[in-house]
């Protein structure tokens, strides 16, 4: 779901690069927040961050002792991108294989629709293959699935990637491939 | 997985950010993503540099999954679902997914049957003839 959510960041600044005056100084500290926002890409309580719509309060400095950096508190309001267990959403398949599909919805990268979570499908063998339903509906590349949002799971590692994954179901009224003509 | 094990959006256990955020719609976040990226390009020859990944990837998203492309009638459909008593997020689930029938949106939305709710079967049929209009005449 997209939403407009206000959050609360610590924007770090070294204090020779405030501005002269308050003007310059908020300038730097908004363009210091959205380089970090843009840096950060995600979080996992606030999904993703599409863009910042609205500054409402960067709140009084505090220096940290004689190290030259002060931080500031900044509450702005942002457009993010957040998936909740038990929502409908629609995914494009990227990948099919034995153990199930995975599809892209937005900027979420892995959707995963396991076979457990697609009663009537079976998978077909090839060089590109597809999942066939019983009732001759096809699950394969490029196809739209519409399905519910079993799980969310936040990824951080080492190397800096940090992302929002999800598992599906098609398990229930109105999930499965949707006709072409419909999107 | 997701640490929050009651969360469910089909019982609306959604979290207090859900419950206090303003959600949007697919077709309202496609014209607030399109107008920025407007002004990226007149801003710089190539946009695409000057988006991320994500921004590029929810604008796609957005723009294939819109029910409604015209802003008009984005503002009605709005308009139409709020004099009903859903919460934001109920209200930019059925404009995301219209569904047709009331079975359709009490599948996609259970939360609306709740007890309580006041929403009756007869008043999602109208929810959902006032949508089918906004789209025939688009």
């Amino acid at each position: 779901m997209f939403s407009e959510v206000e959050l609360l960041r610590t924007v770090i600044m070294l204090q020779k690069n405030l501005g002269q005056d308050k003007l310059a100084s908020q300038r730097c500290i908004v363009t210091q927040l959205l380089r970090r926002l843009s840096m950060e890409k995600a979080s996992e309580h606030e999904g993703y961050f599409l863009n910042v719509t609205g500054l409402k309060r960067i709140g009084k400095g505090q220096a940290i002792g004689r190290s030259g950096y002060t931080f500031f508190p900044v509450k702005f309001t942002c457009r993010t991108f957040m998936p909740v267990p038990g929502e409908t959403l629609q995914g494009v398949v990227y990948r099919v294989c034995r153990t199930g599909a995975f599809m892209s919805c937005g900027p979420v990268n892995v959707v995963f629709l396991s076979t457990l979570k697609m009663p009537g499908y079976h998978y077909v063998a090839g060089e590109e293959p597809f999942f066939l339903g019983s009732d001759l509906s096809k699950i394969e590349t490029g196809v739209v699935v519409q399905f519910v949002v079993l799980a969310v799971r936040w990824i951080e590692n080492v190397y800096g990637r940090k992302e929002l994954q999800m598992l599906a179901s098609i398990l229930g009224d109105n999930l499965g491939p949707i006709s072409l003509c419909e999107w | 997985m997701s640490g929050e094990e009651e969360e469910n959006a089909a019982e609306l256990k959604i979290g207090d950010e859900f419950l206090k955020a303003k959600c949007l719609m697919n077709c309202e976040v496609s014209f607030i993503l399109e107008h920025k990226y407007e002004q990226l390009r007149h801003m710089s020859e190539d946009p695409l540099n000057q988006v991320s990944q994500v921004f590029e990837k929810s604008l796609q998203y957005v723009k294939r999954f819109s029910r409604y492309k015209n802003p008009d009638a984005v503002r009605q459909v709005r308009e139409i679902l709020s004099r009903y008593q859903l919460t934001e997020f109920e209200l930019c689930v059925l404009g995301n997914l219209c569904p047709e029938t009331v079975e359709e949106a009490i599948a996609m939305v259970p939360s609306m049957k709740t007890k309580g709710r006041g929403l009756d079967e007869e008043a999602i049929e109208k929810m959902l003839n006032d949508l089918s209009l906004i789209k025939t005449f688009e």
